[in-house]
């Protein structure tokens, strides 16, 4: 045998030999990604959620990207034109509407009625927030919602003990908290997240049937001459109406607002800011009415996913027991999961038992949840309506000519194609 | 001896091409496709997850005849765009300043300069707090001078946000001007104003006959930047106001952003790029003309 003739020969099965195999092994090995918002701290969580999903599949990897709030619709939205959405993804706010409402999501409603021990587990309130047309599209990942903190210090010294308990209480503590450079009252306005204000007075934003604008009535009108008035007075800090998060936080960081509406994670950030802020200092209130807006997160599967059964079952797994668990330890909330929730209270009263007065008030009254309408075009309504409140609420218009405007958006919006 | 020549020049011809072809072909896939890309998306219903279907004019009836948006950041941009010359003659007397033979002038240059290297996010939150209502400098100088009773929201006012903005832009981009204003004062041959005095010229008129006109090159630079800079200045203005309140500081160029990736309506935002680069190339076209319609011209022969 000529063994210059055979040298080439033999190279070349091996490489295809090689090739082969590692065919098979890519085929066996599956990959899903999950795309998270805004976690990056939780590094080593995430090393234990994927040893943990190991044991029972060793035949999937998991990839894990993070991004931050600004960035991550960009980026989702980019991954699928691209065609290489990530397999799961976690969201806030009404962003997954307008994905549920194009067909880009798995419908978990099978899923979750097969699966019926871990749906049992959830809070059904928390559940039915992430339903669009009849169909679930999200699992609760970690529960936040909006209350009232308040600056026990300014209330002191504005001879008062309680926090209020009505909002015509909120606006006359608020007045009386106020002074010089201190406000008495801020909330945060992303994400419907200044809504408790319009529910306790009894305004809606749309009709039952999500179809037409509903906010424009003479109690609406009211309820703005007198939020203007308070923020031209600087009872209300404009701060509310202008900034996003950072700013109204900040603002009560550096101990100048008497109360701030503000969701639950606001607590460890502003703590972080101002040394002062304590369980003697601040404290953790419902906002009156007991009216919240929710801002939780859930995992969310998209519709292109190559492995649907494998991406459920990692769903499943990181947003119950012990990976719930897992979670809440790593970055101070509380879950969906009402028996990881039962745990994390009691390592919460251990380690931090500062937070356990905020997180509290996030299992209670979950029944008044508010600003949380399930219509396709959310961002686009709340962009139709949002500027021109704002413009009202800092004077640059009158109440009843902004929401005259915002009416009329909000119907062309909701009838436009 | 004409097969020569024309070897030759094919020859250069090639090698001018071979050049060439690396950033035509950048050009080509970053530039001209998405552009034309963009103008088919125009004309389209698109979202990531339904195939398109043919919408007309649907987005640009919707644009020029409904969204009031589009009108209120197409006039900020243009107002944005119109204070360029304000910045330029500030730098203008700041570079005629520092040019004078005075004591520590290089000072005085790196200290007009040093705005500009700043990082924009950083001038946007400086720039923030500077007018904050309740612990802003400017609002404590105003009140302690007397001046007013109580610190002005300047970035929460609808009429006051966008020339505060404009002001913080304008610092941020004065030591540029400055800069390129003064390269071109020390170009100006200085025999030029010594035959003008014996002439008699006062410093008026060797101001208006002599710096002004062969300061012009410059000058039209530093518009050219003004206007890239309305149009593309979308990092002061989401740090600064995010286009609020109420969309009194929106430019076209922080709008497409929002409709593209907060509201998720690429094909309105195409439209809206569209219309946006249109604008562009007018004023690109407008301001060539005003220039003599020679700019960038390569003389030839």
């Amino acid at each position: 045998m000529n063994l210059k003739r055979l040298t080439p020969i033999a190279i070349g099965a091996a490489f295809a030999m090689a090739l082969g195999l590692g065919t098979t092994a890519a085929q066996a090995q599956k990959k899903i990604s999950i795309l998270t918002w805004n976690i990056p701290y939780f590094e080593e969580g995430m090393n234990q959620w994927k040893e943990m999903f190991k044991k029972s599949h060793p035949d999937v990897t998991i990839e894990w990207l993070d991004k931050k709030g600004t960035e991550f619709s960009t980026f989702y939205q980019t991954q699928v034109v691209a065609g290489t959405a990530p397999d799961i993804i976690d969201v806030q706010g009404g962003l997954w509407l307008e994905y549920a409402s194009q067909g880009g999501l798995l419908d978990l409603t099978p899923y979750l009625k097969r699966d019926k021990a871990f749906t049992d587990g959830l809070y059904p309130e928390v559940v039915n927030g992430w339903v669009f047309e009849g169909k679930n599209y999200g699992v609760p990942f970690y529960i936040s919602k909006t209350l009232l903190f308040y600056n026990k210090l300014m209330l002191k010294e504005a001879g008062l003990t309680n926090p209020p308990a009505t909002f015509d209480q909120l606006m006359d503590y608020a007045a009386k908290m106020t002074k010089g450079e201190k406000s008495g009252f801020m909330t945060l306005n992303f994400d419907w997240l200044y809504w408790p204000i319009f529910a306790e007075n009894g305004i809606d934003l749309l009709t039952p049937d999500l179809k037409k604008a509903a906010f424009n009535t003479p109690k609406a009108v009211a309820l703005v001459e007198k939020l203007a008035k308070a923020t031209k007075d600087g009872v209300i800090n404009k701060i509310s109406w202008t900034g996003r998060w950072v700013e109204p936080n900040g603002a009560f960081a550096a101990g100048t607002i008497g109360m701030l509406n503000a969701h639950a994670p606001a607590y460890l950030w502003f703590k972080s800011k101002g040394p002062w802020v304590n369980e003697d200092t601040v404290g953790a209130a419902d906002f009156p009415g007991r009216w919240s807006t929710p801002n939780s997160h859930a995992f969310l599967i998209s519709k292109g996913t190559k492995h649907p059964e494998e991406a459920w079952e990692f769903v499943k797994m990181i947003s119950s027991g012990d990976g719930a668990y897992v979670f809440g330890t790593g970055s101070n909330n509380l879950t969906g999961d009402k028996a990881a929730n039962s745990r994390l209270m009691k390592y919460f009263a251990e380690k931090i038992p500062v937070v356990v007065p905020v997180l509290e008030t996030q299992l209670k009254h979950l029944d008044k949840l508010t600003g949380n309408w399930p219509i396709a075009k959310d961002a686009q309504v709340k962009e139709a309506f949002y500027p021109e409140l704002q413009a009202a609420l800092l004077g640059d218009k009158s109440a009843k000519e902004a929401l005259d405007e915002a009416e009329k958006k909000v119907n062309r919006v909701l009838t436009r194609r | 001896m004409a097969f020569a020549i024309r070897r030759k020049r094919t020859r250069e011809l090639l090698l001018i091409w071979f050049f060439l072809a690396p950033s035509l072909l950048i050009f080509l896939l970053y530039r001209i496709i998405p552009l034309l890309w963009n103008g088919v998306l125009s004309f389209e219903f698109w979202s990531p997850y339904k195939p398109a279907e043919f919408a007309g004019l649907y987005h640009y009836e919707e644009m020029l005849l409904y969204d009031d948006v589009f009108w209120q950041a197409f006039w900020n941009t243009a107002i944005f765009m119109a204070s360029a010359p304000i910045g330029i003659l500030i730098a203008l007397l700041v570079a005629i300043l520092v040019d004078t033979p005075i004591r520590g002038r290089n000072v005085y240059r790196t200290i007009v300069f040093m705005s500009y290297p700043v990082m924009t996010v950083a001038v946007g939150i400086i720039w923030q707090w500077l007018y904050n209502e309740k612990v802003g400098l400017f609002n404590y100088v105003l009140v302690s001078l007397g001046i007013v009773e109580q610190g002005i929201p300047f970035l929460e006012t609808a009429s006051l946000a966008l020339p505060a903005v404009i002001v913080a832009s304008i610092w941020q981009v004065l030591g540029f001007y400055m800069i390129i204003l003064l390269t071109g004062l020390q170009n100006i041959q200085p025999s030029l104003y010594e035959a003008a005095a014996i002439d008699g010229a006062n410093a008026w008129m060797r101001f208006r006959r002599i710096t002004l006109p062969l300061l012009r090159p410059s000058i039209f630079l530093c518009f050219v930047i003004g206007i890239i800079n309305s149009f593309t200045n979308f990092d002061l203005i989401y740090v600064m106001t995010d286009g609020g309140p109420s969309h009194a500081t929106e430019l076209l160029v922080t709008y497409i952003y929002r409709v593209a990736f907060k509201l998720a309506q690429f094909d309105y935002a195409a439209a809206l790029t569209i219309v946006n680069f249109l604008f562009f190339v007018f004023l690109a076209w407008l301001a060539n003309r005003l220039a003599g319609g020679e700019v960038g011209a390569v003389e030839t022969g």
